[in-house]
């Protein structure tokens, strides 16, 4: 059943133009234009090209956006729909639907990924080895983990109207401030501390330490998994099981005449 | 008979509001039944109550004699509740298809689909459909769980009347099958075609129980008509019943049609035009559920 609803999660994001365009399509424009504006500088020894650098950045920025909107905005519209209530008169329990979101949100969070790399490779002529590839694409998939998780606690926390907008800005917040557009070693020292301490940029410098020939550090999986536990804990403080008990109440405390 | 659904003394309360009050009600299997009240009177909490979805404050809920969420959980009941929606993006086969694959021994998705007049809509996208077909592809969900009880809370709340048709012909389908059937309205015409037993409620407690026709009966009065000149009004009889006259016509509201007909008929009055209508539901229905009838349980059952 588990399956079957995350079968359908992922189907009805593959069918939505808006996860198309904004997951997979603009972050594969946008390293097409960054890659050709900033890519062809010649390189330090010890630095990333630029087409590389940028790779890993918009794969990150593809895969965020993929794990955070399959989640968030479609949680708070479910709830307000009356799905969730629906299904809370089913036999399925709360864990089952949550695993299965959780799993959707990364699933749909691979295709923004792979394939901003896959126009690297085509388009820019990147080359990595191929152990690089095997590490790289597995472990920024898995580092999109804290961005569903983010995305459940939000889709609980707030209104349908709320989610979509909230959901974006913080993406983009995130998304500036952690580097994915300006390399944060070209940010002056107070941001970059900021930078250091988000998923966002932790997320890019996995793959920027994979594709630069070493192990992910300590620090970016700690940032990432504490990041990670703590949108679990607020997704369980913001969880409600249904809205069931809220509505009825509100609904008889006012008898109106039968109509 | 078994017992599908049974309420023993059962008691909701939300705070200072006591949402179902001691509510006792025992439902056979196969019976397709009414819960009439108005908003308020405590239907949606007695459905959460059968379902699972509430604890009982006091009293017992069962159904098919286990726990509400153990029949949930076992398939032995299933609800469409007020309120209740759909997964977006999919199509009514994969989303029937889903539920499906929650229950122990379901239907499949063709019959569940056909049930609902749905067939040809299989494959339409559920944020595609008109509110007609969202509100029977929701009973599909129901219907596909194969449980031998379903709930349906206000299922044709916001439908248009050609819509109510379908919803109900979708209905009358299912419980032709053997089902047992509780649905929560407070339209009453849907009421006198869809059900054998009506049970009115308010303020979270029964106030009437019987068929359609009986509950016609309990609270209403008959209505006798007739025309009547002015100057006739001094020959009119004592009539039973309240009398009014307004542009020539006297209505009189009457426990005792016969007896105001009778009583016509051998005056001298010059009446003419006589019709006499039985009690209209509404009417049974308001006095029945008004704040100013006293309606204890006992004296209202019929």
């Amino acid at each position: 059943m588990t399956l079957h609803l995350f079968r359908l999660e992922c189907l009805r994001m593959l069918r939505d133009p808006r996860y198309l365009a904004l997951a997979v399509v603009a972050p594969i424009g946008f390293y097409l234009l960054f890659a050709s504006l900033f890519g062809g500088k010649p390189t330090q020894p010890g630095e990333l090209p630029g087409t590389v650098e940028i790779m890993v950045a918009m794969a990150a920025y593809g895969a965020i956006w993929g794990a955070l909107s399959s989640t968030g905005p479609r949680i708070a519209h479910e709830r307000s729909s009356g799905w969730l209530e629906q299904l809370r008169a089913m036999p399925v329990t709360g864990r089952q639907l949550l695993t299965a979101k959780i799993a959707a949100g990364l699933a749909v969070a691979l295709p923004a990924l792979v394939l901003v790399c896959v126009t690297a490779v085509a388009v820019k002529g990147v080359r990595l080895d191929a152990w690089q590839w095997c590490v790289l694409i597995p472990a920024m998939w898995l580092g999109s983990l804290p961005f569903a998780l983010m995305g459940v606690a939000l889709g609980f926390a707030v209104g349908p109207e709320a989610a979509f907008p909230l959901s974006y800005a913080l993406y983009m917040a995130g998304s500036a401030l952690g580097g994915l557009w300006v390399p944060p070693a070209q940010l002056s020292a107070g941001l970059r501390s900021v930078a250091h301490a988000l998923p966002t940029n932790r997320l890019a410098d996995v793959g920027w330490q994979i594709v630069g020939g070493h192990a992910p550090t300590v620090a970016d999986v700690a940032v990432l998994a504490a990041w990670s536990v703590g949108f679990a804990g607020l997704a369980v403080l913001a969880y409600r099981p249904g809205k069931a008990g809220r509505r009825a109440r509100a609904d008889e405390a006012s008898p109106v005449a039968a109509g | 008979m078994e017992t599908a659904i049974a309420l023993d003394r059962a008691t909701k309360r939300f705070g200072e509001r006591t949402a179902v009050d001691a509510l006792t009600l025992e439902i056979p299997r196969g019976a397709t039944v009414a819960l009439l009240g108005a908003n308020g009177a405590g239907k949606s909490t007695t459905v959460g109550l059968l379902m699972g979805l509430h604890t009982p404050d006091a009293g017992r809920v069962t159904v098919a004699g286990l726990a509400p969420r153990t029949a949930v959980v076992q398939g032995r009941i299933a609800a469409m509740l007020q309120d209740c929606g759909l997964m977006p993006g999919v199509t009514a086969a994969e989303v029937v298809g889903l539920c499906r694959r929650m229950y122990p021994a379901p239907l499949r998705v063709e019959e569940a689909l056909e049930l609902a007049g749905l067939r040809e809509l299989a494959h339409r996208r559920v944020d595609r459909m008109s509110g007609g077909q969202a509100q029977r592809l929701k009973f599909a969900l129901v219907a596909v769980a194969g449980a031998d009880t379903m709930l349906l809370d206000e299922p044709t709340r916001a439908l248009d009347v050609q819509g109510r048709r379908e919803f109900w012909a979708a209905m009358r389908n299912c419980a032709a099958s053997g089902r047992t059937i509780l649905f929560a309205t407070h339209y009453l015409d849907e009421v006198e075609e869809n059900a054998d037993r009506v049970v009115v409620v308010a303020r979270g407690r029964i106030v009437a129980d019987g068929t359609p026709a009986q509950i016609r009966e309990a609270g209403g009065k008959s209505v006798v008509r007739f025309r009547l000149p002015a100057p006739s009004m001094s020959q009119l009889p004592e009539l039973p019943g309240r009398l009014t006259v307004e542009h020539g016509w006297a209505t009189v509201r009457t426990a005792d049609p016969d007896t105001v007909v009778r009583l016509l008929a051998r005056s001298d009055a010059a009446w003419s035009d006589l019709r006499v209508a039985p009690p209209s539901l509404d009417d049974s229905f308001l006095a029945l559920t008004g704040p100013t009838s006293p309606a204890p349980f006992e004296e209202a059952r019929v």
